[in-house]
């Protein structure tokens, strides 16, 4: 090893240039991403929490100063939040189960699979707003409904999916299920497929049944993607906005109105109250922080990493 | 305990024969390696019989049953896959418990094997862990103790050991010729390990390219090697063979060789020989050597202070009768030690 007092004074002054050079070349690489995070998460969040302290309304956020008061949330705030845990349980439920179950069906056969792969993963592609347009008039209980002609074709009674508040939102989930299933079953199959053949067949050697199989192996060994879609199934419908606007803007009555669409409500639609929408979404955002560090803190313990 | 029976059997994926019209019979309570060449067809022999990779042709029997299309949960079989197979989500112990659990073995007989059987393959102090925490060597023993512990009555092994380090493989070797005398259950043991096949085997199926070349007794396939290949598998380094007229070889194995600066009498082979090298493998010497028709033959020999015998030194290469084979043009054995007329014409190539 050469030692630094082998090296001429200058040398020296040269290293430590370079060394300079290395550590402000790091920090210019990371830079973007930090000015992206800045302007893009920290100030709106910061300036956020600042209106929500606020009287006022978009034009004027700053009129009166009214400290912590937003945060005295009013009876409905509650009912939308009622809302969105029953949108994002089903939605939770709906989605994993069904990706997990196509996937399952589909990843075994490449010619099904190809086929199938299309045609569950073109709904992802299609914008949200579209979704909801399409599918409020399949859906619809008027004579033009697709969904109610087929059903009375049949011989079933009309069933009034997003007009009734005891299945509007159930139709909702089912709509942004459609539309987002394939791309998580996706997910689920490839990490199927990563799984060797070999320890299926020792399992069908060691007796057991594919039911068997299935809880004790399969799940397992695709935990830490659904692990990855519990996380994102979760954070994405806690802020389900688009289709429930598009589809029933909140009613029938407030069945169907989640946070996104009561922040919305509060912040454009009513006179001067920006600052309680800012806090509803505060507290909104504070929620999605706490489901998330529980599933990181309690659920992440089950997940098996490679 | 169950007797093993190919009839005509063949395995192809798609367009591609891999094993074509095999016969072969695995005796009850036999310890059989399966012993050829990495492709050859070892692993897709053993996925027929345990029904995981079925033949595409003919018949298997067990105990005189067809089980050629029966599932594999159904067959009394355990096997310990190539690349082990574990559950990498359970920890040893589940691993192990799994097969048993599915059997429904009540949960003090479960615990009472597992203890017995993590023993034998030293694993005890990693009940507990994880697969992913353990070496290629542990995870190998798991899979062998999963195997063991349901007390199968057809036991298949694909290279078992082949990740251990030398001194385990040598006691696991041990551990398994004993556990099979023991248990009297018939074992199929693939290996491509001639060492190995040597020692464990109480018959040994030598295969290449999906076909056998020579079932027998070590001692059979040592001394009498159905063909070239037979004779050239088994040893190391392989048997010498050389060419005599109309296509017909002799071949003698290095060891069976005797070298001397001074010609001796009574043998049957004699060629003049030069060095070449010389190495020292500890108890044995192993020398390579030049013919004075430009051939190089290897010479092994248990006299391992010879300092007589250097590199670039002039010496005669004999060999007696008994230890000579011949193989006709196809490459099938002749016989060894005769016929005469053969011998002769080996002595009438003496310088
Ligand atoms: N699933 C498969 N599809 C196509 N070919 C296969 C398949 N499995 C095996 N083969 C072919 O069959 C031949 C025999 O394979 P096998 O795995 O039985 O060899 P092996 O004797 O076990 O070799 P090794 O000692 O390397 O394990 C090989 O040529 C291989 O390419
Ligand atoms: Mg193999």
């Amino acid at each position: 090893m050469t030692s630094l007092s082998s090296f001429t004074t200058e040398q020296v002054r040269e290293l430590k240039r370079i060394k300079r050079r290395s550590w402000l070349m790091s920090y210019a690489m990371i830079l973007p991403a930090i000015l992206f995070l800045l302007a893009f998460v920290i100030y709106p969040t910061v300036s956020m929490f600042i209106m929500s302290l606020y009287y006022g309304n978009a034009m004027n956020p700053y009129k009166k100063f009214k400290g912590l008061a937003n945060y005295n949330v009013r009876p409905d705030f509650w009912v939308a939040l009622r809302n969105t845990a029953a949108y994002t349980g089903m939605a939770l439920v709906l989605v994993m189960v069904l990706s997990i179950l196509f996937a399952q069906w589909m990843y075994k056969s490449r010619k099904l699979n190809n086929v199938a792969q299309t045609v569950f993963f073109t709904p992802h592609l299609v914008a949200g707003v579209s979704a909801g347009f399409i599918w409020s008039w399949l859906m619809s209980s008027q004579p033009y409904g697709l969904f109610n002609t087929v059903f009375n074709a049949l011989g079933f009674s009309t069933v009034r999916w997003l007009d009734d508040s005891s299945t509007a939102m159930f139709s909702i989930v089912l709509m942004n299920t459609w539309k987002n299933v394939g791309y998580y079953c996706l997910i689920i199959m490839s990490a199927m497929k990563s799984i060797p053949t070999e320890i299926y067949e020792s399992a069908r050697l060691d007796g057991s049944s594919s039911i068997k199989t299935f809880f004790k192996i399969t799940i397992p060994m695709i935990s830490p993607q659904l692990f990855f879609l519990l996380i994102t199934i979760t954070t994405g419908s806690f802020k389900v906005f688009d289709s429930v606007r598009i589809m029933t803007n909140g009613g029938p009555g407030d069945a169907t109105r989640v946070l996104s669409m009561y922040i919305y409500d509060y912040a454009f639609e009513r006179n001067n109250t920006l600052g309680y929408a800012c806090a509803a979404g505060i507290l909104m955002m504070l929620l999605m922080v706490a489901v998330t560090v529980f599933d990181f803190g309690f659920v992440e313990k089950k997940v098996h990493y490679q | 305990m169950a007797e093993i029976v190919f009839e005509k059997v063949g395995k192809s994926f798609g367009s591609t024969k891999v094993i074509e019209n095999l016969d072969l019979t695995i005796e009850d309570g036999k310890f059989t390696v399966l012993v050829g060449s990495s492709g050859c067809g070892k692993t897709t022999l053993l996925r027929m019989i345990a029904g995981i990779g079925p033949a595409t042709s003919g018949r298997i029997l067990m105990d005189g049953k067809d089980i050629t299309h029966q599932p594999p949960e159904k067959r009394d079989i355990a096997m310990v896959f190539q690349n082990y197979a574990i559950y990498p989500t359970m920890s040893v112990r589940e691993n192990i418990e799994f097969g048993l659990k599915n059997k429904k073995v009540p949960k003090e007989e479960r615990d009472r094997r597992i203890a017995e059987y993590a023993e034998i393959v030293g694993m005890t102090p990693y009940l507990d862990r994880k697969p992913s925490d353990l070496s290629g060597g542990q995870r190998q023993r798991i899979a062998l103790a999963r195997a063991m512990v349901k007390k199968p009555s057809v036991f298949l092994m694909d290279e078992p050991l082949s990740n251990l380090d030398a001194k385990l493989r040598a006691a696991m070797r041990v551990e398994l010729i004993e556990l099979q005398r023991r248990l009297g259950t018939t074992f199929v043991y693939v290996t491509h390990d001639q060492i190995e096949a040597m020692s464990m085997a109480d018959t040994i199926v030598l295969m290449e390219k999906g076909e056998i070349q020579q079932i027998g007794s070590p001692e059979e396939i040592y001394h009498e090697p159905a063909n070239i290949f037979s004779a050239q598998f088994i040893g190391t380094p392989p048997m010498n063979v050389l060419p005599m007229e109309d296509g017909i070889r002799f071949g003698v194995r290095p060891e069976s060789i005797d070298m001397e600066h001074q010609r001796v009498d009574g043998m049957a082979l004699y060629r003049k020989g030069h060095i070449i090298t010389r190495e020292m493998l500890g108890a044995e010497m192993q020398y390579k050597v030049r013919l004075s028709d430009g051939t190089t033959i290897m010479v092994r020999s248990e006299e391992n202070d010879r300092s007589d015998l250097q590199e670039d030194s002039d010496v005669w290469i004999m060999a007696r009768a008994s230890r000579i084979h011949f193989f006709d043009k196809d490459g099938k054995h002749i016989g060894h030690g005769g016929p005469d007329s053969l011998l002769a014409k080996l002595g009438g190539m003496n310088e």
